[in-house]
């Protein structure tokens, strides 16, 4: 069952449920489209209504040490040693031991500790752009379950989560076996990620203590009290910071594929 | 073009990081009934202090009291850093505590009504940081820990965003109860206007799940004139009740029970943040002591029936607070976040079971053992 519930139904598109098909073959890193739909935000928008969200392309996976390590080649501004304080805290790629090396630590987990300008950074340079809080919510919460007790276990699984990273021995992109309904990977269990308006302007609106969660429990079920822990600890970060447990992947909208399709 | 895409990134960036500073007014101290309001603003910034996470000379570890070593008003440096901690809290059971200062409760600080606090916290959640060398900087809670580690604190890290809320300020929250991001610090003053015990935690949603996680502790503010007794007590304690929400996790460590936090059903409930420890480690006195307990309820969820087996409370003051005097109680009942001061006069040699009447929460844990040795006046 979808764990929406009481949710208008998703919209697809025809067109775009075809182009979806030739996405499901995706692999690690490969850009996915996640067609057009509305999702509920737990954010205070307007009433009752369902967030709209445009189709867009998501990396079906997050940045890699071993991907970020080869935008750090052509773009040496954002080795730690050239970033300037402005764009980053002083735990800017704090876990990596050298950024020159081939035989870069741990390739295929994923890149952690780099601010929000840094994400930017590499988007751009990707021809894309980090997602909206928005389109990534949407996508992440494009999960089926078999059952109501499946979503509330993982639900329940989830709220752990967010209490315990083991950012000691994080796993590999890819390697959570949470993905959505589109074969987009790990936006749960691994890191979490930036986005483009990871503080939304209502965010100051927003009194942040315990009525904060409780006003945000609009989906009735305990995805939703995941998801305000999730909203509330991104909107509290700066653009600056550099967590061990924050990555990104990056977003592109469908012109630029098309146009890169239409290139090749 | 990159300049510009990159500059135009810039703006946005500050932009977003403005929306969490615009302008607080700053306001001006004034005076009401002798208690002092008005603090000025609190200020965010950056900081690459890496010293010893709790600062100050009037902070202690449960059940200790640093004495008032000082006469009048004084105004306190204090630092509280938070720092992620894989600690024990019962035998077998560990996990990644959220704390302030590394344990959980966070150290006690002392002070006098009508002191001044410049308080400074910083957001060390994502940097492992090691409490229990020995070390003489810092402070007196700093040593007690490295002699006395009873919750085999270990550094984790577990980046989240935080905040401070002391109970014993009068502030506003959106100002000095801000919540930072791990590597921000924050500094902010408060004056103690009210004498008594109060909680701290933190105030950043969910703050039933920061709280849980280990994030509180208490400020004891002694009455600027003392308790109106006409006596000395021989000996004084800090206790404070609370309760965790824990289950296995998929290795050793135990992790967060989201749903026993949501329906009140904690795994422990424990005295100074440990099952065994008031066992393991009695409360000393003697036969014809007066012993002050200065008791804290810090939840997050529950209330506490505090009694002693064997004894009556003497005189009690609700929330610690010299006008609430009581007299000959058995039972305290505290909310969560309240307190009392109790002074009780033990009738003579042997064991007093302190515990938490509802026998529910007692036998998850809140009771300890005050030792009462041979009378010597």
């Amino acid at each position: 069952m979808n764990i929406l519930t009481n949710i208008a139904p998703v919209k697809i598109t025809l067109t775009v449920l075809a182009a979806m098909m030739l996405c499901l073959t995706n692999m690690v890193g490969a850009q996915v489209l996640v067609p057009s739909g509305s999702f509920h935000s737990v954010m205070p928008e307007i009433k009752g209504e369902p967030v709209e969200v445009e189709s867009f392309y998501l990396d079906s996976t997050a940045v890699t040490n071993q991907q970020y390590n080869e935008f750090l080649q052509d773009h040496e501004n954002w080795k730690p040693e050239n970033v300037p304080s402005i764009f980053a805290y002083k735990g800017y790629l704090k876990n990596w031991e050298n950024t020159n090396a081939d035989d870069i630590v741990n390739p295929n987990q994923p890149v952690t500790s780099v601010s929000w300008y840094a994400a930017n950074a590499y988007c751009q340079s990707a021809g894309g752009r980090l997602p909206t809080l928005n389109e990534w919510e949407y996508s992440a919460q494009l999960m089926d379950f078999e059952s109501t007790a499946d979503a509330k276990e993982f639900a329940n699984r989830l709220m752990s989560w967010y209490s315990t990273f083991d950012n000691e021995n994080m796993g590999a992109v890819g390697s959570t076996g949470i993905e959505n309904r589109y074969g987009i990977k790990d936006q749960f269990g691994l890191i979490m990620e930036w986005v483009e308006d990871f503080k939304p302007v209502v965010a100051d609106d927003l009194s942040l203590d315990c009525g904060t969660v409780g006003r945000m429990q609009k989906l009735g079920n305990a995805y939703s009290y995941a998801a305000s822990i999730r909203y509330i600890t991104r909107m509290s970060f700066s653009p600056k910071s550099t967590n061990s447990t924050v990555g990104f992947r990056c977003a592109y909208n469908v012109e630029t594929m098309e146009d890169k399709k239409s290139n090749l | 073009m990159k300049s510009i895409k990159l500059t135009f990134t810039l703006v946005i960036g500050l932009l977003l990081t403005g929306i969490t500073s615009l302008s607080y007014a700053q306001t001006s101290e004034y005076e009401i009934d002798g208690k002092t309001f008005g603090m000025p603003e609190a200020e965010v910034f950056t900081e690459d202090y890496d010293g010893p996470p709790v600062v100050g000379d009037h902070l202690s570890m449960l059940p200790n009291l640093e004495p008032l070593d000082y006469e009048g008003n004084k105004t306190h440096e204090v630092r509280i850093d938070i720092i992620a901690q894989e600690i024990e809290v019962a035998d077998g059971v560990k996990y990644e505590a959220w704390t302030f200062g590394g344990t959980v409760p966070g150290p006690v600080l002392h002070v006098r009504e009508g002191d001044r606090i410049t308080f400074t916290m910083k957001n060390r959640s994502d940097e492992a940081v090691t409490i229990t060398q020995p070390t003489k900087e810092g402070s007196p809670f700093m040593q007690q820990v490295a002699q006395n580690n009873y919750m085999k604190a270990q550094e984790a890290t577990m980046p989240m965003p935080h905040s401070m809320d002391f109970h014993a300020g009068t502030v506003a929250k959106d100002d000095k109860w801000r919540t930072i991001a791990p590597g921000q610090s924050i500094k902010f003053d408060w004056v103690a206007n009210y004498a008594g015990s109060y909680i701290y935690h933190c105030g950043t949603p969910s703050v039933l799940m920061h709280t849980a996680m280990g994030q509180h502790g208490v400020v004891v503010v002694s009455p600027k004139d003392g308790y109106d007794t006409g006596y000395e007590v021989d000996k004084e304690y800090v206790i404070v009740q609370s309760e965790y929400y824990l289950k296995k996790g998929p290795g050793d460590l135990y992790q967060y029970d989201y749903e026993g936090a949501q329906n009140r059903n904690p795994s422990h409930v424990v005295f100074n943040g440990h099952q065994t420890i008031l066992h393991d480690q009695p409360l000393k006195a003697n036969a014809g002591d007066r012993v002050r307990f200065h008791v804290s309820n810090n939840g997050p969820s529950g209330t506490s029936s505090f009694h002693v087996i064997g004894g009556i409370f003497d005189r009690v003051w609700l929330e610690g607070h010299p006008f609430n005097e009581m007299r000959g109680m058995q039972t305290v009942l505290l909310g969560a976040s309240s307190s009392a001061t109790i002074d009780m006069i033990v009738p003579e040699e042997g064991k007093y079971i302190l515990i938490d009447h509802e026998f529910a929460d007692a036998e998850k844990g809140a009771t300890g053992t005050l030792k009462a040795g041979p009378r010597e006046k």
